[in-house]
This record gives structure tokens, C-alpha cells and sequence, in this order.
């Protein structure tokens, strides 16, 4: 019988499976930073928790560095729009997926735009490259470069 | 109909690994069954009062023979010899093993099928007319759209986690027999593009869906649909699953706030990324072209059989309805036979439907909402021969529309969701209405029962609707009056106090001897004339025995 | 008094706990008292690779489910009803002493 893999602590991996150290930027809360990021200097990161809008935060997006997007139980799917409105707006810093985030989660994750994730698995190297794996075929156009099946069956370029 | 190219086949294929992959962790016990739940759901696989549930999706419930007779097999190798076709277009098995489901979902990928998104809170198959592509009323074949949004709601990696579960249906026809207000999303097909209505459903809070555009192009529903889901995604409640549905995020923006969202949010994608060319669009209607149809029609000889069967006459009249070629029509094989559970299938009725569909219906078929299989083109001059071999397999009853083609949900006798059993009732019921003069005497009415609020048997449509209740565990079932699914859609009221199940069967013949007493004419159907006349006169009759 | 009951991972069968371990037929079922059917049942929770669900149905001093639990608890452990009423399919499997009124 294996460990059940919640049991882990989380560990940090980027998108390439590589496990990240801990990085030393102040992080603010979502109030914080709407109500103060505008007089601040500097990078910082964001923590989002589902519910708040991260479009509110767009004026100020040249200070921030890192948005850590919560999963407090991974049933909850709003940080999926959160990651994709961001990728879409242009932001090209880091979006980190923290919380409840498992193995099955990071295909999702990848395909919106995370690229960072506090994940725990017995083999987080191996779980982002499995789902970077999974599927060979994609049928919509994401926040990633995968292109939609449609685009490829017609060899129309991205 | 559709076929599969590569990317589909790769598309399934890594489906199931990743599931099989799934499976095998959780009989390992490397995730738990909190985290496995969601994950088998997503799969369609259910676990039930007695089993294992597998739900297969029947994509915008078009079947070929070649999958009707896989489906049996399925049904012989790893179920107990039956299969259990929904009021979402599906089908379901009951007894299925967890470590058999990943063997399943291969021997159904060959025959370009899944159990993929049947289940769990992101997009369900979409449903259509049954009649799609046969109907004389149809100016838009809705089997194209849907396909496009069978592909694009595939894994979508933005809805997989929405608040609930969300379910969208496409007509394109005058005559609405999608029931597309009763959708989060319902689509009608229109020659200046599409009227979309939405917040649509049944369950706890049964509402109709409101239009929310008009003439919305077919090149564009994809981003549409895409910004429709975000805002949903992004606001609906969840907090409480039974206000997580989009009907409740819709009466609580009000329709109009919530469609000024959608047009925000739409405005801000990048519609060229999202949207399918054309050239997809025509790719995909290529796979619906009207089959090499049959010509000619032996009149007398059609006259002469109708003459000497009474009850193949009868089976015309009940079971079939008008094609748009003048020589064919379109055959509903009713899965209604007196005292039989609503929507079962055994496998040698399968493999005897395949046989029929090849033999005279062009090898197609489809699952309607009313848990019964179409045929949906047959020409005119093979409705004898396909009658006779229906009947002799038990297959050919003829109460298409009447009042023993009761929808119900599979109750409490297969689900643990439910509160009350809806089979054995609709079983009485059907038996106590099983003199075919009556039947046809009575003529249209639906009878739709459900086992809970959940209303997958869509009690609240029908025009005489039955909900299960459990009061300190015995069952009770509350009678609604004066529902309609069709483009006059409408809820039924409840009326009255619950009634025990004995009781059910004695009110519904009050009900229908005091329509029978107060018609104008045998043409005012049943719920025409509990609009003309009022709902409290049925009530009272359903409620105090005359 | 309580049965303790679950669903087996592996195939989903409804099963019954006995001192000698699960069975499908419910008439084998063993009546636990409150702290034994207690103490089971998270012993069984726990061991999830084995069964999935399991809960207990209490009983009356009759031997009864309590009210609440009555149709449901009888469907599980007689099977689907459809084709025959409750009794009659209580008196083809001689079962109306596990659940009676």
C-alpha cells in the first residue's frame, strides 16, 4: 500500500520539474496591494484567494513580480480564470499555484498559465512532466502554446 | 456521423491512460477516495447503492449500430446483461467493477466512444433533437454545433472545477424538442444565427432560461460560450452546492446584468484563438450528409399491411413521425413496455436494434430524452418488416407520447441520491393503464417521476409530474400538475399533500377520467385542457377520490 | 444495536461486516452493540484500499432500522426492487426478520 500522496509536504517545482528554493520577496494580500502597490517601488508577489479579481490589479502590474494563486480545495476552479485573465492581459512574471495542489490538478494548471507549484506528490519532477506529457491532443487554445486541433488539422498557424 | 480522425483516437486514448493511471493509484491507495471521487466522477463512474455506476456519454445522443452492439457486449461481458439509457441521452450500467472501467473505456474508445465528462462539475455532453437531420421542421442540423462543442468543452482546462455541473442543449428546429430553457445554456438555431438562452434547469430550483442574445453567429459561439462560462466560472456560488448552478448566479445578477458581463468579457478575448475557422466548422458538417436515401413507395402495399395488422396501424400512428423525404418516416422503438423499468435495454435487444438499424434505418440511431431509442430515417416501404421484427423482440410497443411513455430516474433502487424509488411506481402506473384502447383514447400525456429533488427524471416538465419524498423513511410522492418541455415551456405546479406510493396509481386515473369527462374534443389534448380549465379542478380531483 | 455496512472498493458490492469478515448477504450481518459497531466502523474508515463508506445502521430493540433509515436500508441489502414490491421480495429471499417493521 502506497503513502497517500496529501501526506507529503508541499515542494516547489517549476514547469520544467525543477525544484525552486525559497525566494525572499515581501508578498502582499489582495488589499494590500490594490490599496498600496500604486505608491510602492519595487517586485513583489500577490497572493490571490479565489473570488478576488485579479483585473483589479492590472494598473499595477509592472510592480509584481509573482501572483501565488490559491487552491484552498481543489474542487474550487477559479484560479484557472485567474491565471488565464492574467496571461492574457499580458503578464509575463511568475504564477505560482499554491494550496491544494495535486498531480491530477497540473495539466489544468499548465494549460492556464501557471508555471511555478507548491505540489504535493512523492515525485513532483515527475508529476509536472507526466502532465506536460499527458495529452497529445488539445482541443481549445489556452494561456499555453499548445495549439488547438482545429489549427492543426487545417495547418493554420498560431 | 462524426468519425474520428487521429487527434480524436490520441485525444481518448491518452484519456484512459491518464484514468487507468488514476484507477490503479487508488486501489493502491496512493490518493483517497475524498480526491479519487471527483476524479472517477469526471469519468462518469459513480458509485452507487449497490455498485459501480459507468455513465457513457452518447455524444448529442447519435449512436451507430456498430457502438449499439459494443454496448451490448459491454453489457454481456462486464454488467448483468442490461444497460439503462437516460434522460440526458446516455447510457448507464449498474454493476460495473472499478478495476473493470478502465477495459471498458478501451473496448468503447474502439468504437470512437467515452465515458468522459458524463459526471463531476464541468461541461456534460451536449444534447439535441432526436430527430436532428430527419425533421420536417428543422432548418438547422444541430449535430455540426454540438460536435464543435463536444470538441471544444473536452478537457477544457479553464472548466473542469466550475462551481456545478453544467449542461447545454441545441435545437434547430421550430418545434423545441431539445427542452433548451430548461439548460444552464440552451441553444435555438435560428436562420440570423443563434438566440441563446441561459440560467435555464430543473432540480432544486426549477427555472426557465432567459434570452440573453439573439443572432449570434456560428463562427463565434465557441468564444461566446468560452466568455459565458468564465463569468460563471468567476461568480457562481460555492458555497452551497445547492445554489451553485448558473440560474442562481443569473436571478441573482438579474439576466440583463449577467448578459452585459458576458459581452465585457467576451469583448476581452481574442476571438481568433478560441473560435473554430470555417474551414473546421465545414469539416465537421461534412460528417452529417443525408444518407443515399431509397426512392419509391408501394402505397397499396403499405394500405394492405396497416389493413391486415391492427396493430402495426396502431404502432404508425403512436410511434412514428413526419420526414422531411415524403417516403420515409421517423420510428421512436419505445423502451416502455407495459411493467417494464423505463429506459432498459437487454443486450440481445441491442444487438436485435443494431440489426434493424442496418437492415432498414441506414445504420443510425439515437437515445431521446424520453429513454427511448429513434430510428430516425426509415423508409416507408421497410416500416412493416422493421415492425414486425421489433415486436417479436418485444420492442414494439406502441405508446410513443402517450401515457405510459413515462420518463423516471433510475430512483432509489439504483441511486444513493435518491429519496423514493421511481421504477416500481412507474411500473404500477403503466400497468394500470395498459388497455391499448385507453392509452390511444387518453392520447398525449407525459408522465415524468423522479426520486428526489434532483429531478433527473424531470418531474417538473411533465404534465403530470411526480417527486419522491422520504418522510421518516417511507417514501411519499408529491404530484405537480400542468408542466411542458416543448417551446411553450413551462413548470409544474405541486399540488396537495404527498401521496403513498399505492395511491399514486388511483389519482392518476381520476385525473385523466376528469379529463376525459371535460375535453371539448378528442383533439384538445391533456394539457391543453388543464390550461383552458385551470389547474385546482385536477387537483382536487388528484387529492379526494370522486 | 447497529450493522455496520460499506461498499467493497474494488467491484462497489454492498457488504456486511461479521466477526469473520465481509459478506454480501445482509441476513448474515452481525448486530453489534454501540461501542464495538462504534470502534469498527473507524477502524474501517480508515482502511480504504479495503471499503469504501463504511457506516452504520442502527437498529431498534426489534431489530428494526430506525425509521429514517427504513426503504433505503432495505433496498441496499435486498437489491433492486423493480418488478416486486418490498414484501414480496422480502419473502423470496426470507429476509423479513433483518429488517422487520
Amino acid at each position: 500500500m502506497s503513502r497517500p500522496n496529501s501526506s507529503y509536504e508541499p515542494q516547489l517545482v517549476n514547469r520544467a520539474g525543477e525544484t525552486l528554493t525559497g525566494d525572499e520577496i515581501e508578498t502582499l494580500d489582495f488589499d494590500r496591494a490594490v490599496e498600496e502597490l500604486d505608491g510602492l517601488n519595487g517586485s513583489y508577489a500577490v497572493a490571490i484567494q479565489p473570488g478576488q479579481d485579479v483585473r483589479a490589479l492590472l494598473p499595477f502590474i509592472d510592480h509584481i513580480a509573482r501572483f501565488d494563486i490559491a487552491f484552498p480545495g481543489y474542487r474550487d476552479g477559479r484560479g484557472y480564470s485567474s491565471a488565464r485573465i492574467l496571461r492574457e492581459a499580458g503578464f509575463t512574471g511568475a504564477i505560482r499555484a499554491v494550496g491544494d495542489v495535486l498531480r491530477d490538478q497540473l495539466f489544468y494548471m499548465l494549460r492556464c498559465g501557471f508555471d511555478e507549484f507548491l505540489i504535493k506528490d512523492a515525485a513532483p519532477p515527475e508529476a509536472i512532466r507526466a502532465a506536460a506529457q499527458r495529452y497529445a491532443t488539445t482541443y481549445q487554445s489556452a494561456a499555453d502554446a499548445a495549439a488547438p486541433v482545429w489549427a492543426l488539422r487545417h495547418r493554420i498557424p498560431a | 456521423m462524426y468519425q474520428y480522425d487521429a487527434f480524436d483516437h490520441a485525444f481518448v486514448r491518452d484519456r484512459n491512460a491518464e484514468f487507468a493511471d488514476q484507477v490503479a493509484r487508488r486501489l493502491s491507495g496512493e490518493i483517497t477516495e475524498d480526491q479519487f471521487k471527483p476524479l472517477r466522477l469526471m469519468n462518469g463512474l459513480y458509485l452507487q447503492l449497490h455498485a459501480y455506476m459507468l455513465r457513457i456519454a452518447v455524444p448529442y445522443g447519435v449512436l451507430s449500430s456498430k457502438q449499439v452492439r459494443k454496448l451490448a457486449h459491454i453489457a454481456r461481458t462486464y454488467d448483468r446483461d442490461f444497460g439503462h439509457f437516460t434522460t440526458r441521452q446516455n447510457l448507464q450500467f449498474n454493476w460495473i467493477k472499478l478495476a473493470d472501467a478502465p477495459k471498458i473505456l478501451e473496448e468503447l474508445a474502439e468504437v470512437e466512444m467515452h465515458a468522459l465528462q458524463t459526471s463531476g462539475n464541468c461541461i456534460r455532453n451536449t444534447t439535441t433533437d432526436q430527430f436532428a437531420g430527419a425533421a420536417k421542421d428543422e432548418h438547422e442540423d444541430p449535430r455540426p454545433w454540438a460536435e464543435l462543442i463536444r470538441q471544444w468543452s473536452s478537457n477544457h482546462p479553464e472548466f473542469t472545477f466550475l462551481p456545478r455541473k453544467f449542461k447545454i442543449a441545441i435545437t434547430g428546429a421550430d418545434r423545441d424538442r431539445a427542452a433548451v430553457r430548461v439548460h444552464d445554456i440552451g441553444l435555438h438555431a435560428r436562420p440570423e444565427g443563434f438566440d441563446v438562452y441561459v440560467g435555464g434547469g430543473l432540480g432544486r430550483t426549477p427555472s426557465l432560461g432567459h434570452r440573453i442574445k439573439t443572432g449570434l453567429k456560428g463562427e463565434n459561439l465557441l468564444s461566446y460560450l468560452e466568455a459565458a462560462l468564465r463569468v460563471y466560472n468567476r461568480y457562481g456560488r460555492r458555497d452551497n452546492i445547492y445554489k451553485a448552478r448558473i440560474k442562481i448566479l443569473v436571478a441573482a445578477l438579474g439576466p440583463d446584468e449577467y448578459a452585459r458581463q458576458v459581452e465585457a468579457e467576451w469583448a476581452t478575448l481574442d476571438k481568433s484563438r478560441i473560435d473554430a475557422p470555417v474551414v473546421e466548422i465545414d469539416r465537421i458538417r461534412s460528417f452529417f450528409p443525408a444518407p443515399a436515401w431509397k426512392t419509391g413507395f408501394d402505397a397499396a402495399a403499405f394500405e394492405r399491411a396497416k389493413t391486415a395488422d391492427p396493430g402495426f396501424a396502431r404502432w404508425l400512428r403512436n410511434n412514428t413521425l413526419a420526414h422531411r423525404q415524403d417516403n420515409h418516416l421517423s420510428v421512436t422503438v419505445s423502451l416502455k413496455p407495459v411493467g417494464a423499468p423505463p429506459g432498459d435495454a437487454s443486450s440481445a435487444q441491442m444487438d436485435l436494434l443494431a440489426d434493424v438499424a442496418d437492415a432498414y434505418a441506414y445504420g443510425e440511431l439515437r437515445v431521446s430524452h424520453e429513454q427511448n431509442i429513434i430510428l430516425p430515417h426509415v423508409a416507408k416501404d421497410d416500416l412493416y418488416a422493421l415492425y414486425s421484427r421489433l415486436d417479436a423482440a418485444g420492442l414494439g410497443t406502441a405508446n410513443g407520447g402517450k401515457i405510459t411513455d413515462m420518463i423516471a430516474c433510475p430512483g432509489l433502487d439504483y441511486c444513493s441520491l435518491a429519496n423514493a424509488r421511481s421504477i416500481p411506481l412507474a411500473q404500477d402506473i403503466s400497468r394500470r393503464f395498459e388497455d391499448a384502447q385507453l392509452t390511444d383514447k387518453i392520447g398525449d400525456l407525459s408522465i415524468k417521476i423522479s426520486g428526489c429533488i434532483n429531478a433527473c427524471g424531470h418531474h417538473h416538465v411533465g404534465h403530470i409530474g411526480i417527486l419522491g419524498v422520504d418522510k421518516q423513511g417511507v417514501e411519499f410522492y408529491q404530484i405537480l400538475l400542468g408542466g411542458r418541455a416543448d417551446e411553450n415551456a413551462a413548470l409544474g405546479v405541486i399540488t396537495g399533500k404527498g401521496l403513498s406510493a399505492e395511491a399514486v396509481p388511483d389519482a392518476i386515473e381520476r385525473v385523466v377520467q376528469l379529463y376525459l369527462n371535460l375535453r371539448k374534443d378528442e383533439s384538445e389534448r391533456f394539457i391543453d385542457a388543464l390550461e383552458r380549465l385551470g389547474r385546482e379542478a385536477f387537483a382536487e380531483a388528484l387529492h379526494e377520490p370522486a | 444495536m447497529k450493522l455496520l455496512t460499506a461498499n467493497r472498493l474494488s467491484d462497489g458490492l454492498t457488504i456486511w461486516y461479521t466477526p469473520s469478515g465481509w459478506v454480501e448477504d445482509a441476513a448474515h450481518a452481525a448486530r453489534l452493540d454501540d461501542a464495538a459497531a462504534e470502534a469498527l466502523q473507524k477502524t474501517w474508515a480508515a482502511r480504504e484500499t479495503e471499503v469504501v463508506g463504511a457506516y452504520l445502521i442502527p437498529l431498534k430493540d426489534d431489530g428494526a432500522p430506525v425509521q429514517r433509515e427504513h426503504v433505503r436500508e432495505f433496498v441496499r441489502a435486498n437489491g433492486p426492487t423493480i418488478g416486486a414490491t418490498a414484501d414480496a421480495l422480502a419473502r423470496r429471499f426470507q429476509r423479513a426478520d433483518i429488517f422487520k417493521d
